[in-house]
């Protein structure tokens, strides 16, 4: 009984869950009959093992929710939130009851006649009106708007009516509700078994039952195709099964009993009811009778699905393992039982893993003895073994991975109760359900996401009231977001709330003594949203039940580092707030590259390893520096350097320039967008790794990502190419960093101070030239002999197209023969060859224009690496190239003097970002590019400050004439003089333009409209100030 | 021998209280560390360095499949680093789960102590020391400081400490 009990405790766990969230799902799609269906046979096999295993108080709930939902599913009574909610009620009953009987072992003692009457009340469709309970808050809403109430997902009182008139009396002789008091109250001391009459009455049933349903009009046909002594065996162990406890060995017979298919719920009451009257004719006692009966209920569902099962096998036979399969993954419909699956002790698991993890490293140390035993007759085995290993891993990987989703079932429940509770309208969002990770990760995770979710539906989301005063939607929306990155799960959590108020934060941090008034000044607002991870802190004004239990995100926090993971915040007053946690896949198995640096010997992930490349002095590969910056020219491209030996701390780097035999590996690896190499002293092969977690105290040396042990038994730190970024350059990588960065130096002016890289050429003269690298597609060298003349220009075949070719100064000439160094240039379908005499370098450099030129195809000089240097305007060679491209024309002088004067330029293009930027430096602005409106609206944000912004329309995630919109609307900037820049300038664009606030409009190639704009705007504000 | 001599005579004052300690050696000092929190005592361990780590972790070994942090105590607690050509031994202990190796000289003995012979530490110890240590056993021949393994490695907090 002790077993039974407990299999059937964990069982209706499950069931109930997965009823909690179906029924928020069915309440926000009533017609949903799949959905219905299912709920509706969960609660109706919780009944149906309560009655079985007598336990009165659980069936008799259980029973009145399911009539409800049986009228629900035979559409006599509509879903309203009114009736989920007092079926969620009773679910949470028999959740307490469940506790209690899991605590004990008997039902708790209680009186159940109050929510059973109120059950009873709407299966009769009398009481779908508001509830009588204090705890279910029917919210009226004053729209502040129209002034009238608002009804909020109510039953209208037109179906009322119907549901009223539709309710049959309350007799109601449902198949789905048989016997419920009958049953298990009594007598349930003397097994079934020995009640109905042991195993020779169950006999003779059982040989009635086969004579009879062989020629039995309905049933016949499902039982025609096996002789009546199987069919006897078959239904005599159904029942042995049954009247003796063995659920297993039930469901099992049960599966087998129809092999036919279109076997029916209808056929099933037949089969039943010719059970009822064969016992009976044995001799059985009435009640003894229908209580054998009744226990063919926990059967119904495996001969149904068994004999549908058939029916897809019939109909689909391909499709139809993986679909149930999939079904059983998801809950989903009857073919959850079909699925072959056993419980499993988590430890069981855990140790099974463990046991793996061993198994892996022995084997790699045996492969790595007898790589060194020539003619080994333990080859052949050890591959072998090898292999089993491999695929063992595997396997035991998987068993251990779960859907986020699962993480997740709880939620919908308790946003659903949260709506109801704070008289909110939110909708939770979920994606990335099926993301995987490890259970254990899971198990941890799950509390505190609970806890942000509800925190963001309690101080995230306004009320319905006041979002409408905000112009927002009447709903909040609540946005879970799962996905992997770089061998990290990324959770997202995000609302569009009201954010966290920087001001209301600083009272009660100077409230709660946490920071002086000094000090905050001193902060970024970020800097003070942060302190909400402090220790006990609860930002909400008032306590609810619902969060602020004085526990709080720090709570949070400390569990997801528990984790080895972070968490990392966004918001935004007013708009949302959006949390980001960030959980490294620990215990997974990954290939690592062993490399060696001073001896030892470190892992890299393989994952993020694009080549390897051997540089030494005399190869094609050689090391070259820039102003003690490290680059390997790898196919034309400049590849930035990292020497490991430097970043360990072994050897400086004028140690390492001095060493006399330069033979260096170069690990080509990449981050996110960054490429760069990894210079090690040598490189072993890869080796299949444990990831296990470093110690707490170096959890703060970012360059590693875990430990290993290595196939001899020795134990070496994984490098984590991420840190290794950050660490040697954390002004490289990808916009994340730019954007990190941006924050640290928020409210410092810094525009002056960034540096450009340059690419210095020699062309027509002995003076270097230089021109941003980033506006340098390619370097190429071109083959005098494949130059052409057309069209009395120069062109090259080049990728499949001509391309032309322009000469970087009018006194150079191309070479009589050899090679040609030619920097190409690609804008959009527009690619040209610019040709020099020579590339001489690549420097980093702040680029400030000390001299304008009026030459064309000039911006003016500047010092670079200590040079006077001509920085080359690439649209003049453009516009020379392609006469469409745009008309060149001299600069204009009456561009205002306007040194000082500071511009936020915002492009997703990076060639324009590049191209303009020299183009205004010289014009004297200062110039901030970023590449998105976003990045723009956050350095607002920040407090950074500009005299104009220049904005591109037509950009990714949010357009130019949104963000103007956006700056208009009352922000910090709304004063600013706003350019537009567009490819698009016909007039309905302008028009566009102008309402969604910009002051003027600018065709993007036009240079120089664009700076008599700028100068124009700056008189404007100039004025008005 | 003697070490015998030692363990036997002081199990008959078990039953008046007493504590279990390993005796370890620490450039000539002895200290003594509760014998229910040592998990392993090793001999000579090939030990991975950690660039970059704090400079009194000596670095990581391998515990039959563990990985194991090697701290090195000399420098944790002020001592100058061993000399040249000798190897430590490592007294594993656990902290938060999470296996340490304590690098130490050579271990010495079990030994059993009476309750009476503890004393809190003097107020003019080393500040260092005052805060790994327990207390202090007043032994016939010389003092034997108990460390306090939780607080040694609680680095959380003391970090700029080394």
């Amino acid at each position: 009984m002790d077993d039974l009990l407990n299999e059937f405790l964990t069982e209706t766990g499950e069931s109930i869950d997965v009823v909690d969230v179906e029924l928020v799902k069915l309440e926000q799609d009533p017609n949903n009959k799949e959905v219905l269906d299912n709920i509706f046979r969960l609660v109706h096999t919780i009944k149906g093992t309560c009655g079985f295993l007598g336990l009165p108080r659980l069936e008799s709930v259980a029973h009145a929710s399911e009539n409800v939902l049986g009228k629900f599913r035979d559409g006599e009574l509509q879903v309203s939130e009114h009736s989920v909610t007092v079926i969620l009620e009773s679910l949470d009953r028999i959740k307490e009851i469940l506790a209690g009987l899991e605590a004990t072992e008997e039902e708790p003692e209680g009186d159940d006649t109050d929510l059973i009457a109120r059950l009873d009340a709407i299966a009769e469709g009398k009481d779908a009106a508001p509830a009588p309970e204090p705890d279910t808050i029917e919210g009226e809403i004053i729209d502040p708007g129209l002034g009238r109430v608002l009804k909020p997902g109510e039953v209208s009182l037109a179906e009322l009516e119907a549901a009223f008139a539709n309710a049959p009396g309350p007799d109601e002789a449902d198949e789905a509700a048989p016997a419920p008091s009958a049953a298990g109250t009594s007598g349930a001391q003397k097994s079934l078994f020995e009640r109905v009459g042991g195993e020779d009455t169950l006999a003779v049933a059982a040989h009635l039952l086969a004579q009879r349903l062989e020629k039995h009009q309905e049933l016949g046909k499902f039982f025609a195709s096996v002789d009546a002594e199987q069919r006897k065996g078959r239904f005599m162990g159904l029942m042995l099964a049954l009247y003796k406890d063995d659920l297993d060995a039930a469901d099992n017979v049960g599966r087998q009993l129809v092999t036919v298919s279109g076997f029916s719920e209808q056929n099933f009451n037949t089969l039943i009811g010719l059970v009822k009257d064969v016992l009976v004719e044995c001799q059985v006692d009435g009640d003894t009778a229908d209580e054998a009966v009744m226990s063919f209920e926990l059967v119904r569902e495996a001969v149904l699905s068994a004999s549908k099962a058939i029916t897809k096998a019939e109909t689909n036979k391909a499709g139809r393992e993986a679909k149930s399969g999939e079904q059983a993954a998801a809950g989903g419909e009857s073919g959850k039982r079909v699925s072959q699956s056993i419980r499993v002790n988590v430890d069981l698991l855990e140790e099974l893993m463990n046991l793996v993890s061993e198994l892996v490293l022995t084997r790699n140390q045996l492969l790595q003895i007898t790589r060194n035993v020539e003619n080994s007759e333990l080859g052949v085995p050890l591959q072998r073994l090898s292999q089993c290993t491999t695929e063992l891993q595997e396997s035991v990987m998987k068993t251990r991975m779960q859907p986020i989703g699962n993480a997740w079932a709880k939620l919908p429940r308790i946003v659903r109760d949260l709506t109801v509770e704070l008289d909110k309208k939110i909708e939770l969002e979920m994606l990335g359900a099926d993301t995987e990770l490890d259970r254990q990760v899971l198990e941890l995770i799950k509390d505190p996401l609970t806890h942000m979710v509800r925190n963001s539906a309690d101080h995230g989301i306004e009320t319905p009231a006041e979002r409408i005063a905000l112009g927002k939607d009447e709903g909040g929306t609540i946005t879970l977001n799962a996905y992997h990155e770089g061998g990290h799960i990324i959770i997202e959590i995000k609302d569009d709330g009201r954010g966290i108020s920087v001001s209301k934060l600083s009272k009660k941090i100077l409230e709660k003594r946490l920071a002086t008034e000094a000090e905050l000044a001193e902060m970024s607002d970020a800097q003070i949203q942060k302190f909400i991870f402090h220790p006990g802190f609860s930002t909400a004004e008032q306590i609810t039940s619902v969060s602020g239990r004085g526990v709080g995100m720090d709570v949070v926090r400390s569990n997801i580092e528990k984790i080895g993971g972070t968490i990392d915040m966004q918001s935004v007053e007013g708009k949302g707030s959006r949390f980001a946690i960030k959980i490294p896949l620990t215990l997974a198995i990954v290939a690592g590259l062993i490399v060696k640096a001073q001896d030892e010997r470190y892992a890299i992930p393989q994952i993020s390893v694009l080549e390897l490349v051997r540089a030494a002095q005399n190869s094609e590969h050689k090391i070259e520096t820039i102003k003690n910056t490290p680059v390997l020219r790898l196919r034309n491209r400049l590849l930035p350097l990292v020497y490991l030996n430097e970043i360990l701390g072994f050897m400086t780097r004028e140690e390492i320039d001095a060493r006399d035999n330069k033979d260096d590996f170069i690990v080509v690896a990449q981050v996110g967008t960054f490429t760069f190499g990894i210079v090690v002293d040598q490189v072993f092969d890869t080796e299949e790794i444990v990831v296990k977690p470093v110690a707490p105290i170096l959890k703060d040396l970012e360059i590693y990502s875990g430990n290993t042990i290595l196939g001899d038994g020795s134990v070496i730190m994984i490098l984590d190419p991420n840190g290794i970024a950050a660490l040697a350059n954390s002004s490289a990588g990808d916009h994340e960093h730019e954007e990190e960065k941006a924050h640290e130096e928020a409210k410092k002016r810094t525009v002056q101070d960034e540096k450009e890289s340059m690419l210095l050429f020699r062309a027509g003269g002995t003076n270097p030239r230089a021109v941003p690298l980033g506006l340098v597609a390619r370097l190429e060298e071109i083959d005098i002999s494949s130059v052409e003349q057309s069209d009395g220009r120069l062109m090259v075949q080049y990728r499949g197209a001509l391309m032309p070719l322009i000469l970087a100064d009018d006194n150079m000439a191309l070479k009589e023969d050899g090679r040609q160094p030619v920097l190409v240039f690609t804008d959009r379908e527009y690619t040209m060859g610019l040709a020099v005499d020579e590339i001489l370098d690549i420097v980093e450099d702040k680029l400030d224009i000390k001299l304008a030129s009026d030459r064309p195809g000039v911006v003016g000089s500047a010092v670079i690496a200590g040079k006077a240097s001509e920085v080359i305007d690439v649209a003049h060679f453009l516009s020379l190239a392609f006469a469409d491209w745009l008309k060149s024309r001299d600069m204009a002088d009456d561009v205002a003097p306007s040194r000082g004067v500071s511009l936020l330029l915002i492009d997703d293009s990076d060639f324009f970002r590049n191209m303009l930027k020299p183009v205004l430096t010289v014009a004297g602005y200062e110039v901030k590019a970023v590449s998105s409106a976003a990045v723009a609206l956050r350095l607002m944000e920040e407090g950074y400050m500009f005299d104009m912004v220049i904005s591109d329309i037509e950009m990714p995630d949010m357009n130019g004439f949104d963000f103007a919109r956006e700056i208009r609307d009352g922000s910090r900037w709304a004063e600013l003089p706003l350019i537009a820049l567009s490819a698009l300038a016909t007039e309905r664009d302008i028009a566009r333009g102008h309402e969604a606030g910009f002051d003027d409009y600018v065709a993007k190639f036009d240079k120089e409209t664009l700076l008599r704009s700028l100068s124009q705007q700056l008189k404007i504000k100039g004025d008005a100030a | 021998m003697s070490s015998d001599m030692v363990v036997r005579k002081d199990l008959n004052v078990v039953t008046t209280g007493s504590q279990d300690y390993v005796t370890v050696r620490l450039a000539g000092q002895t200290l003594g560390i509760p014998v229910l929190g040592v998990h392993d005592v090793l001999n000579a361990q090939q030990i991975t360095r950690i660039p970059l780590a704090p400079e009194w972790v000596s670095g990581v070994l391998n515990l039959r499949g563990r990985i194991v942090t090697a701290i090195d105590l000399r420098r944790r607690l002020g001592f100058p680093p061993l000399e040249e050509g000798k190897v430590s031994m490592s007294v594993v202990v656990e902290h938060n789960e999470e296996p340490y190796s304590l690098q130490i000289d050579s271990v010495g003995e079990v030994l059993s102590l009476d309750n009476q012979l503890f004393e809190k530490n003097p107020v003019t110890l080393d500040p260092r020391w005052r805060e790994v240590s327990r207390g202090i056993y007043r032994l016939e021949k010389e003092l034997l400081p108990i460390l306090d393994v939780d607080k040694l490695l609680a680095f959380e907090s003391k970090d700029k400490a080394a």
